[in-house]
């Protein structure tokens, strides 16, 4: 295929250079991986007047510890290969390494980042559930100043998020759990073993004291926590009348849609078996057991 | 057996470093210098629609392009077994996606661009998108008005239309072709039978998926000679349906050339003609210009060939002990648009739906049904795998009811050589019982695995299937070979047989290797071009390696008996005593002598005087089986013998389904095929794990979807499944079983379709084993096993 449509491509070498253009062309769109954008340039389903390309802006490819100690940053040009070799990223969010293994295939994962994900915000995307789960935060960027928004508050709905035009993610923070005492499942739904949008996703973390974080992907127009979920579950144990009382009450939270991926019913089905077993899985990691970390569990 | 030099050893494939290296050329690999034109396609949005009006002008006035051409240009009709495809639309469109008119440009990006800009006025009609719909009256199955459906015609000329006189298209309906099959006694064969099963099954349309997309390039210079680069699996038949087509612009065969390279995968996709015409008729419009016409991913899924769908009656006659009494069964075929290539899949399936057994009472109708949808045509397995899919779901059913095991039910049913087959021919000597032992025996079949008590959610399941096809063929298919030495005693193979992955060139080596001592790797085989080499049908019906082998073996014995001719001419030894020996003539009763290849081969062989006797050795073969017919009743299929041998064997699989999620995992395959002799072992097991992949993938994901106005929703990877390493079963097992072919090279019949084509049923029987389900369409996908499921509780 090839891309029809004309316009400039310029890649800045700073970060500043880069909200200059963004901030004086009305159709500029930044770009860091492009495994989203190009393919939709290539259908003809966006235009723009100039590609700006983030790939040479230093600094923001590197994984790091927060001068306070309190979060990891994850800079907006990070691969998800990158996140799967990290040894930060190992230590402490070995989850987000799981759902990393889950995204495309090994070629796409070297180029597609982890904040591009977040940006083109397709209901499938395999981060959203994740990022809610650790409560990430996203920092961006323009010329008017910096702000930090709260995952809760970055999707508005499929392919829209808060981000302004003119605005640039610099990095997403994830903040480190109480010396890393949780455990975490990511399961995503596929058609078969090979790369597959997500039909489901679903990512939980079991923390001390009896305490749930669930969050779901690809069964609503944005990722979506299931708070009322975590409220049942809190400080009890999950029981089998419990489980069945939260799958009920799932019904209500999530709302999947029939497309030629998969049925509602069956995106349903499954995101309530995908709940029962990744509540299985945490489980058993709480307590140093079960799978390690990156294998799939369906 | 044994004493064989090449036949029946895992030489390395002669084509391996070509591919491996990069150095094998694709069509889109050939560079055709800054003068190249490029074409883009102006396609239907609509399945079904009258073209009101065409306005090109818009387009012609951008800036590099060429021209615009319409159908108005090519009025003409062309097909392989049945004209009744178009160049371009001509006043109707009958699938989306159907090229209606095209732009050729000085690059891709404006070819496309202006594309846009070519105006078309449609009418649009209700689409006719399934077989019942198409087929109207279904009621009063006399045979005049079954399928009456004059108002619905896709194709209102229908009665015009050419075709090979084994097809017998309907008036006033949309059936293009309909197979009958009748044999012994019907209803007395039902009236023997203690019980009677019925049941229904249904099959959806496939993508062949080739990592190559189709790419064709033209070029017809200002002499009247046309050029075709094609990526095809049947250069010499594409080049008489070009010159068939063109013939009224005064083409002939002569006048036509068709360069074939390497294909990226076949399948059938890129059998007969299909998007290469449009290269053709495009490149007589800019004469002197080479034109490229290149599909993308989409173009090859909804504008090439599609597998068909069909829907399948089944209606089975059985006596308690097992015996099959009678066998009915009625095959209703979506074959899309255009039926030119698939009316022949319907007919092979109408032939052969009895399936690998014996069984005296049979009636089967093979209808060939148009639709909206995308032309059907050839796919890997030519129809068989669709009505093996209800045959041995049913097969199974039916053992499980008469509470018989489904592989003793199946021993007892099993076609032996000699059988009379459903059109009346005896079954050709084969290895099915053994084969079928053999895979009972590697699956374990009988024993279950123990539900771990720790996985309660897990159920494991068995499930068998045989299979059988015959190269679906015209009876007169034919192969030829020209075989060249070189000073040095190596070989160059002038073949018109197509490599597509599939090991036939290293085949082809290794039968004249065998006949004329000469190692493999000093022989290569040439990608054909029509004007330099011989003739070959097609590469299709896995006939190939049988047939071209036949004709390879007869060119290399033309050449050796050539050189015992000049050494008895020139040497005066006695011809009887003569043999061939590495790259040496030798001779039994003096061990000392040995006249190397090197020394005589193209410059002959010197007298005492100083001259010389013999030159260059050439060998020439042709093939054709001259046993076939496919003259036979219309009304019952018998008279004739439409197919030159059946290959058979059985497969089985050993299966766990996740009763909750509905996700399969395959935990071994066993699969055993009677090859007549394996010429090459190691390219006969890549055969059964490539086949049986891709006849998973069937079975499990692939699944293609149309809306209800008949667009192809999923033409793409994204949305369309095709295996990758990560779904691959834990274990296959092939066994190969030889029974030699007569009149097979070295006993040798082919084995390339066959690998797939029980690929669904054992999964849908495995599925059912392990969770006591039926599933009767496919593909058996998690959701539908989960859905399933939850149905039962």
């Amino acid at each position: 295929m090839t891309i029809l449509s004309e316009f400039e491509y310029t890649r800045p070498k700073s970060l500043k250079e880069a909200l200059k253009i963004l901030a004086k062309e009305k159709g500029a769109i930044p770009l860091s991986g492009g495994t989203d954008i190009v393919p939709l340039l290539k259908d003809g389903r966006i235009v723009c007047t100039t590609i700006v390309d983030l790939k040479n802006i230093k600094r923001m490819d590197e994984i790091g510890l927060s001068r306070d100690k309190k979060y990891i940053v994850i800079g907006s040009l990070v691969t998800f290969s990158e996140l799967i070799k990290s040894k930060l990223i190992q230590k402490h969010f070995p989850v987000l390494m799981e759902m990393a293994k889950t995204v495309a295939s090994v070629a796409v994962r070297n180029r597609a980042t982890l904040a591009g994900n977040i940006c083109s915000a397709v209901p499938s995307m395999d981060s959203g559930s994740l990022l809610m789960a650790l409560e990430a935060n996203i920092h961006v960027e323009s010329l008017k100043g910096k702000r930090v928004v709260s995952i809760n508050k970055w999707f508005k709905a499929p392919r829209k998020t808060v981000l302004k035009r003119g605005e640039i993610v610099t990095s997403i923070s994830l903040p480190l759990i109480n010396k890393n005492k949780y455990a975490g499942a990511y399961l995503k739904l596929g058609r078969y073993q090979g790369e597959d949008l997500a039909q489901v996703s679903l990512t939980i973390l079991s923390l001390p004291e009896k305490s749930y974080r669930i969050a779901f992907g690809a069964v609503s127009p944005i990722p979506i926590r299931a708070s009322i979920i975590e409220k049942k579950f809190q400080g009890k144990d999950i029981t089998e009348e419990l489980l069945q009382e939260a799958k009920v009450c799932l019904e209500k939270i999530i709302s999947p849609i029939s497309d030629v991926r998969a049925s509602e019913e069956y995106r349903m089905h499954m995101a309530k078996v995908m709940m029962e077993r990744g509540l299985e899985v945490v489980k058993k990691r709480y307590h140093g057991e079960g799978p390690e970390y990156g294998v799939t569990h369906l | 057996m044994n004493d064989f030099k090449y036949i029946g050893k895992s030489i390395g494939r002669i084509d391996g470093k070509e591919k491996i290296t990069g150095a094998a050329k694709y069509v889109d690999d050939i560079d055709f210098g800054a003068g190249l034109l490029y074409a883009a396609i102006v396609e239907s949005p609509h399945a079904h629609a009258n073209i009101k009006k065409i306005s090109t002008k818009k387009a012609e006035k951008i800036e590099g392009v060429i021209k615009v051409v319409t159908g108005a240009q090519f009025p003409f009709r062309f097909g392989l077994y049945m004209h009744d495809r178009y160049i371009f639309a001509q006043e109707k469109v009958r699938f989306v996606g159907e090229q209606v008119a095209a732009v050729i440009a000085r690059d891709p990006k404006t070819a496309l661009n202006a594309a846009k800009m070519v105006e078309v006025e449609y009418e649009v009609l209700d689409p006719i998108l399934t077989v019942y719909d198409a087929l109207g009256n279904m009621k009063d199955d006399s045979n005049k008005k079954f399928g009456h459906n004059p108002k619905k015609m896709i194709h209102p000329k229908l009665s015009e239309y050419t075709h090979v006189p084994w097809f017998f298209p309907q008036d006033n309906s949309n059936i293009a072709h309909f197979r009958k099959i009748r044999k012994g006694d019907l209803d007395g064969g039902f009236a023997q039978a203690d019980h009677i099963f019925e049941d229904e099954y249904t099959v959806p349309r496939y993508a062949h998926c080739a990592i190559e997309t189709h790419a064709s390039v033209g070029l017809c210079d200002h002499s009247g000679r046309l050029t075709m680069w094609t990526a095809s699996q049947s250069p010499h038949t594409q080049r008489h349906l070009f010159a068939e087509a063109l013939a009224p612009l005064g083409f002939s065969h002569k006048d036509i050339r068709v360069i074939t390279p390497y294909v990226g995968g076949g399948f059938g996709g890129k059998a007969g003609v299909s998007m290469e015409i449009l290269a053709a008729a495009l490149a007589t419009t800019v004469r002197g210009h080479a034109v490229k016409v290149l599909w993308n991913r989409s173009q090859e899924f909804y504008n090439t060939y599609q597998r068909q769908g069909v829907h399948a009656k089944l209606k089975i006659g059985v006596k308690n002990d097992g015996t099959i009494t009678a066998l009915e069964q009625l095959l209703y075929w979506d074959a899309g648009a255009y039926v030119e290539y698939g009316a022949n899949v319907v007919n092979a399936a109408g032939l052969s739906a009895t399936g690998p057994y014996r069984i005296d009472n049979v009636k089967i109708d093979s209808v060939c049904v148009y639709t909206n949808l995308p032309p059907g045509g050839p796919y890997r397995g030519f129809g068989y795998s669709e009505f093996l899919f209800g045959l041995e779901s049913h097969i199974n059913e039916i053992a499980k009811k008469l509470k018989i095991d489904a592989v003793e039910f199946r021993l007892k049913n099993a076609i032996r050589g000699g059988d009379k087959l459903a059109y009346g021919a005896a079954m050709n000597p084969n290895g099915l019982e053994d084969c079928i032992k053999k895979v009972a025996k590697e699956i374990d079949w009988g024993k279950k695995r123990p539900i771990d008590p720790s996985l309660p959610h897990l159920a494991y399941g068995k499930g068998f299937s045989l299979f059988w096809k015959a190269p679906a063929m015209p009876p007169n298919a034919s192969s030829s070979c020209f075989l060249k030495f070189n000073e040095d005693g190596s070989l160059n193979i002038l073949l018109s047989g197509m490599e597509i992955g599939q090991g036939y060139f290293t085949v082809m080596a290794q039968i004249a290797a065998e006949v004329l001592s000469v190692p493999p790797h000093k022989i290569r085989c040439e990608t054909p071009d029509t004007d330099r080499n011989p003739y070959e049908w097609q590469t299709v019906a896995s006939h190939i390696t049988w047939s071209c082998g036949n004709a390879v073996k007869k060119a290399a014995e033309d050449a050796r008996e050539q050189i015992f001719d000049l050494v008895e001419r020139a040497l005066e030894m006695k011809r009887e005593d003569l043999y061939l020996d590495s790259e040496a003539v030798k001779s039994k009763s003096d061990i000392s002598f040995c006249l190397n290849f090197k020394d005589f081969i193209i410059n002959g062989i010197s007298k005492k005087d100083g001259s010389f006797r013999g030159g260059p050795i050439l060998g020439r073969g042709m093939f054709m089986p001259e046993f076939t017919s496919a003259l036979s009743d219309p009304e019952t299929g018998q008279g004739g013998k439409p197919n030159v041998h059946y290959t058979v064997g059985a497969a089985a699989v050993d299966l766990q389904v996740d009763k909750e999620t509905g996700k399969i995992k395959i935990h071994k395959i066993a699969f055993a095929v009677d090859a007549g002799v394996a010429l090459n072992p190691d390219l006969v097991k890549g055969q059964i794990t490539g086949g049986l992949l891709q006849g998973l993938a069937t079975v499990l994901y692939e699944d293609m979807r149309f809306d209800d106005k008949g667009k192809l929703l999923n033409a793409n990877f994204t949305d369309y499944k095709i295996p990758t390493t990560l779904d691959i079963p834990e274990e296959i097992v092939s066994i190969i079983v030889e029974t030699p072919q007569m009149d097979g090279p070295y006993g040798a019949r082919g084995v390339g379709e066959h690998t797939m084509i029980p690929a669904a049923p054992m999964v849908g029987n495995a599925v059912e084993d392990a969770i006591g389900i039926r599933i009767k369409s496919m593909p058996i996908t998690a959701e539908k096993i989960a859905l399933a499921m939850l149905k039962e509780k």
